[in-house]
């Protein structure tokens, strides 16, 4: 702690970053930051490393700046670190205040920050600089992907919805004053000012809102098919064309309610569908945005960074301690821990000796390492991983709907029927007027709002039971696709299993002393030490922990400290052998041993726990029907042995990020359809291929957001819950379909009779609604037995 | 009741009404509802500062621009 004292107040810092933020604000009259930050507590400001200068060059440049209109340049960041407004408003002031920053606006739900600047007042490596010396970090990304188009379309949406809405409101209680009318008497000239004022508010709506339907119906019939936005659009505007007749002669009822409705309503089940549409391209920009654009690379003895383009096979690159391998090449002449988790999904740190293959990827853990290059940029791991994922993101597999296949043949028929109506009233009245009214009548009687309302209303409800359940539905659609599933393909690492070793056996021995253990292994963050803390601190609650000194970390191995005068040691047993301790512990799980003066005090099983319940979850499933495969990064025989432990027989294992997806393809090839469930970076490009990926809430943020689902507890049961949600849903889908289907078998003849009053059509119209709104609810009624 | 009072009262109702929404599409379509979390918070930092750093933002940009201009039309003196 840093106590600084001014002439009157006291200020306490807990490092010298923080000071350091403290009096840059200080100096720019921006210390009114920390009295808006209010209870918010802040992560104490990093020293970044100095990679400043990769943001002038001029490939950075062509990949992510633009120039606009008024001929200044624009680049899109996301930054880092920011938790409240106050953060928001630190930056933006800060680069309002520069020099040279034209424009800066920082999106505070999803930290992206739009910056202008005049290239010859500043350049962006002195933008980024100065968000950095306040504590924050910000990298660049792509704009112009999917998201900002995402953003547009539910615009658009929101315009037409809102347009379609205000029209029927207020179209709604003209019409009641018609309706009334229509009964008590009303008086012609009233009557004529009310239909005036429902057409100027239907104009808009049909040719606006409903241009949707237009434009849908359009490209139906250029790719020769026959739609539901056709039927809307027919109905619509034929009832629409005759309202004005109607007007116009003054005798014969008007339909423009029936028109805003009809609109309105198919509008809003639309749009439920466009406004679930999720957007993965966020994430993406986060793992584009760190890929490392240089290395150092070693020639004739000199150092120089390279970026990573111009990198050639056989070039000799320098890896420090926490640095991101950039290109694929083998190790020479030098050995340290890789973090591979982000390829195998194992959390365990991996040990590569000279010889061994590195991957793009990986980060290097604990020594400078030196190795050869055996792959240009663009083969190497990472890059390919990052191209498939961009690329199966947007081509994602289609399942039709079996609205949209039903809604075909209906308006086909529907058509197909009007058209015969007129033909037949043509001949047999031999006045047009009373044919076109009748034809028009049948189109607007077979009102399609039960049929465009039957999926939204049901998956709606569908996905906000699930959300109760704490399962995460992103797109409603998917409901419908999980309960026609065939597969489904687990991860094994943090699906099926907890993802991190837990211990299952405490030998312990003479002279234990398990405060000494504890200080030990809290000075390591490795996933064993963290195991065996768990472990410590419920087994031996309130212990005083003794201060280690010479605390040595040996790579693969394990820890070693002095207490005093005692020497410790903890780690595997190739770490006792290199100290000279004798042991004869063998175990088929991970072992750690800890001794204390050389003598074994303590000896622990560890293994990476089946979650609870997980054995019975798959069986359930499995008797439904459902096949169930593992797909994991591990070796053989662990995966084996947690395969055969909950029942499946389908195993893949030592798969790379790349296997795993050309499996889902090959799946697919077979003609499944196919649910993964995965948690890791590693499942990520497999989850983007499967028809629906279920991502563990507790998973890497690439896996969750390139997923449909998401389950929040982590648990097994929450699958088999999200497949029993998603087969009632489709069953209700069916039903309100049948029962659309149904009442047009009843109310189409009267229509094609002539029977059809302006009342039959406005009672049945909301009628057919009202009962599929009301089956709909019963989803969220229904207890699991 | 006579029909000019019911077409008066019918079009300035919907008159109104139709400015409402238009000023609720100019909100949506500038951007306005984008960002959730800021729109609730904006009211904690709408003052009198915030409005100067506003103007003073726009003057930056008018001078950045009136510079680049300058340099567009500059032509040497031969």
């Amino acid at each position: 702690m840093i106590i600084e004292k001014d002439q009157e107040e006291t200020r306490y810092f807990c490092c010298k970053g923080c000071e350091g933020v403290y009096h840059l604000l200080q100096d720019e009259g921006l210390d009114t930051f920390y009295e808006k930050l209010g209870n918010q507590t802040l992560h104490p400001a990093t020293q970044s490393d100095d990679d400043l200068s990769r943001f002038d060059l001029e490939g950075f440049k062509n990949k992510y700046i633009k120039t606009n209109s008024d001929g200044f340049n624009e680049i899109s960041l996301i930054i880092e670190g920011i938790h409240c407004s106050a953060c928001v408003w630190l930056n933006e002031k800060v680069l309002h205040q520069t020099e040279g920053i034209i424009e800066a606006t920082i999106n505070y739900s999803n930290n992206k920050a739009k910056v202008v600047w005049d290239e010859e007042a500043i350049k962006l490596s002195q933008i980024i600089e100065k968000i950095r010396s306040i504590g924050y970090n910000a990298y660049p990304y792509d704009a112009s992907l999917q998201e900002e188009r995402g953003i547009k379309t539910r615009n658009d949406y929101y315009t037409r919805i809102l347009v379609g809405v205000f029209a029927t409101m207020n179209i709604m209680w003209l019409a009641i004053a018609q309706y009334a009318g229509y009964f008590s008497g009303i008086e012609k000239e009233h009557k004529n000012i009310l239909t005036i004022a429902e057409f100027v508010l239907a104009t808009p709506t049909l040719f606006y809102s409903g241009w949707i339907f237009f434009r849908g119906a359009y490209f139906g019939l250029k790719n020769h098919f026959v739609n539901m936005d056709l039927l809307v659009a027919t109905g619509a505007s034929l009832a629409y064309l005759y309202s004005i007749y109607a007007m116009i002669t003054k005798h014969g009822e008007v339909y423009f309610d029936s028109v805003t409705m009809i609109i309105t309503f198919i509008l809003v089940g639309k749009y439920l569908e466009v406004l679930s549409k999720k957007q993965a391209s966020d994430t993406l920009d986060k793992i584009i945005g760190t890929m490392p654009t240089e290395a150092t690379v070693i020639k004739e003895g000199e150092k120089a960074l390279v970026s990573v383009e111009n990198i050639e096979i056989d070039d000799i690159i320098e890896l420090k301690p926490g640095e991101k391998v950039a290109i694929d090449g083998i190790l020479e002449n030098s050995a340290a821990s890789f973090d591979e988790s982000s390829l195998t999904g194992e959390n365990e740190p991996a040990y590569k000796a000279s010889g061994d293959t590195i991957l793009s990827g990986t980060i290097c853990l604990d020594s400078v390492v030196r190795y050869r290059v055996t792959k240009r940029a663009e083969e190497s791991l990472l890059h390919t991983i990052t191209e498939m994922l961009s690329d199966s993101i947007t081509k994602k597999p289609y399942i039709e709907q079996l609205a949209n296949t039903i809604s075909g043949y209906f308006s086909l028929t529907i058509l197909s029927i009007a058209l015969a109506t007129y033909a037949f009233w043509q001949w047999y009245s031999g006045s047009f007027e009373t044919a076109l009214i009748t034809a028009i009548a049948v189109i607007v009687i077979a009102c399609p709002c039960a049929l465009g309302l039957a999926t939204p209303m049901a998956t709606l409800i569908g996905v906000s039971r699930a959300a109760k359940r704490g399962i995460l539905f992103k797109e409603s659609r998917m409901l419908e696709t999980m309960a026609k599933s065939t597969l489904l393909a687990l991860d094994k690492t943090g699906t099926i299993t907890e993802g991190k070793p837990s211990v299952i056996h405490l030998y312990t021995y003479d002279g234990f002393d398990p405060a000494l253990l504890l200080a030990l292994v809290q000075s390591s963050n490795h996933p064993v030490s963290q195991g065996i803390q768990e472990k410590l601190y419920t087994a031996y609650p309130n212990l005083i922990l003794p201060s280690l000194t010479d605390i040595k970390s040996i790579d693969a191995k394990g820890i070693t400290a002095k207490s005093k005068a005692q020497s410790l040691a903890g780690g595997n047993a190739s770490l006792m052998h290199s100290l000279g301790i004798e042991t004869e512990f063998q175990s088929k799980h991970t072992l750690f041993l800890f001794a204390q003066e050389g003598k074994i005090t303590a000896a622990i099983e560890l293994q990476d726990r089946i979650k609870k319940a997980a054995k019975e979850t798959i069986q359930a499933l499995q008797s439904q029907g459902l096949k169930i495969v593992m797909l994991t990064g591990d070796h053989e025989a662990s995966a084996h042995g947690i395969a055969s432990s909950v029942g499946i027989e389908a195993v893949y294992h030592s798969l790379l990020p790349t296997d795993k997806a050309s499996l889902i393809d090959r799946f697919h090839e077979a003609g499944e359809i196919v649910v993964m469930a995965g948690d890791g970076i590693n499942d990520a490009i497999a989850l983007a291929k499967s028809d629906i990926a279920c991502a563990m809430g507790s998973g890497a943020d690439i896996a969750i957001e390139v997923s449909d689902v998401v389950l929040l507890d982590d648990s097994l049961e929450r699958l088999a819950d999200a497949f029993e949600i998603s087969q009632t849903t489709f069953r209700t889908v069916k039903q309100n379909l049948g029962f659309s289907i149904l009442y047009n078998i009843v109310t189409v003849p009267l229509a094609v009779a002539g029977y059809v009053t302006p009342l039959i059509a406005a009672l049945s119209m909301s009628l057919s609604s009202l009962v599929v709104v009301a089956n709909s609810s019963r989803i969220k009624l229904r207890r699991k037995t | 009741m006579s029909g000019s009072i019911i077409t008066m009262m019918i079009g300035i109702s919907t008159f109104l009404g139709a400015l409402g929404l238009a000023a609720l599409i100019w909100g949506i379509r500038t951007g306005q509802f984008d960002d959730q979390s800021k729109f609730i918070d904006g009211a904690r930092f709408d003052n009198e500062e915030e409005l100067r750093d506003a103007i003073q933002m726009e003057e930056k940009k008018k001078r950045a621009k009136a510079k680049a201009e300058k340099e567009k039309n500059y032509m040497p003196a031969d």
